[in-house]
């Protein structure tokens, strides 16, 4: 994959801790990611309708890329990064591509409150956020995503910030941390991605037991001829709408 | 512009986004906007756009990061108008 002329950048001691992770997730990663899947499907029952037409198109998404890309998606269980990473690509893909496989950034107090879940998420190629927390240390964060992006890695982010407690994508309650990031790399595309279980009405921690999910998607390069904060939040809202889309697609075609 | 009018103006314009009354009541320079007034977080940019807008100022995502009290804010206004 290509990487963007506009390369975000981090200080030099940043981008040497962040190089540290991939390297160790890399090399972890044959020990759990095949797991993970395997949990997922045999032990939770879940299911990804039409998972090898997901994966083909995903494979070409990623095929005709030449700018980064981020992926974004609706957020309603704990456990939607790795479900949306499953239904993407296979674990063994992933194992011979894993810049492919996407950082993301959990919230600290649900993944990275103990030690222990500090190194898990640091194994499992997170960068924990703290909702809510200092402007400084979330833009640290937001920095880092740039800068990863641009060296040709992905990330899957969630724009609503946490959960939906509506159970629906609302654009208006949205944060403006993605296009914080969008902003930076004006070239960056978005993979919008909307993942739904069948019983799924509402939020919740985990999906019920053998629920069959339905994945949709949609690529966009969100622009912004406003400036500042303004630029930051239009381009976030463009990538909720299109996730209220894909949402309003999905629940058309159920009726 | 002096400091007293720039607070005053902040935070009129925190008070609908502040959940917690008392800590509105009793607002200081040191108040913290999201840990003291629980501003959503996510809300953040619609009050720095209503900064803007109030003042007629640009601020820039940077600027943001360094604004955590109503005092940081006001100093940023203040130095955005010169």
């Amino acid at each position: 994959m290509q990487t963007s002329s506009d390369a975000a950048r981090l200080p030099r001691g940043e981008a040497f801790w962040h190089t540290c992770q991939r390297c160790v997730v890399a090399l972890c990663a044959p020990l759990w990611v095949p797991a993970a899947a395997a949990v997922l499907r045999f032990v939770s029952g879940y299911r990804i309708r039409d998972l090898r037409r997901v994966r083909a198109e995903f494979d070409r998404i990623l095929d005709e890329a030449s700018a980064p890309m981020l992926i974004c998606a609706n957020h309603l269980t704990l456990i939607d990064s790795l479900l949306i990473a499953w239904a993407l690509r296979s674990p063994w893909r992933y194992l011979l591509h894993p810049a492919s496989f996407p950082w993301n950034t959990p919230e600290v107090k649900n993944f990275a409150a103990t030690p222990r879940q500090r190194v898990l998420a640091y194994l499992a190629k997170c960068i924990p956020i703290e909702r809510g927390g200092g402007g400084e240390e979330t833009a640290r964060v937001l920095r880092r995503v740039a800068f990863l992006l641009s060296a040709g890695e992905t990330a899957l982010l969630f724009p609503e910030g946490g959960r939906s407690r509506s159970g629906r994508v609302e654009p208006a309650e949205g944060g403006w941390g993605v296009g914080r990031i969008l902003a930076s790399l004006p070239r960056c595309r978005v993979l919008c991605v909307y993942l739904r279980g069948d019983s799924q009405h509402g939020w919740s921690d985990l999906p019920a037991p053998g629920e069959r999910f339905e994945v949709r998607m949609a690529c966009i390069e969100a622009k912004s001829d406003l400036r500042g904060v303004r630029r930051s939040r239009d381009l976030s809202q463009q990538v909720l709408r299109q996730l209220a889309q894909l949402e309003a697609g999905y629940f058309d075609d159920r009726q | 512009m002096d400091q007293a009018e720039v607070m005053e103006r902040v935070v009129k314009i925190l008070t609908p986004w502040a959940k917690d009354e008392q800590a509105l009541a009793s607002v200081a320079m040191e108040t913290s906007i999201l840990d003291d007034l629980k501003v959503n977080s996510a809300r953040l940019v619609d009050v720095v756009i209503a900064f803007e807008d109030e003042f007629d100022i640009e601020i820039a995502d940077e600027d943001v990061d360094s604004v955590n009290s109503v005092g940081d804010a006001v100093q940023l206004i203040q130095g955005k108008l010169g």
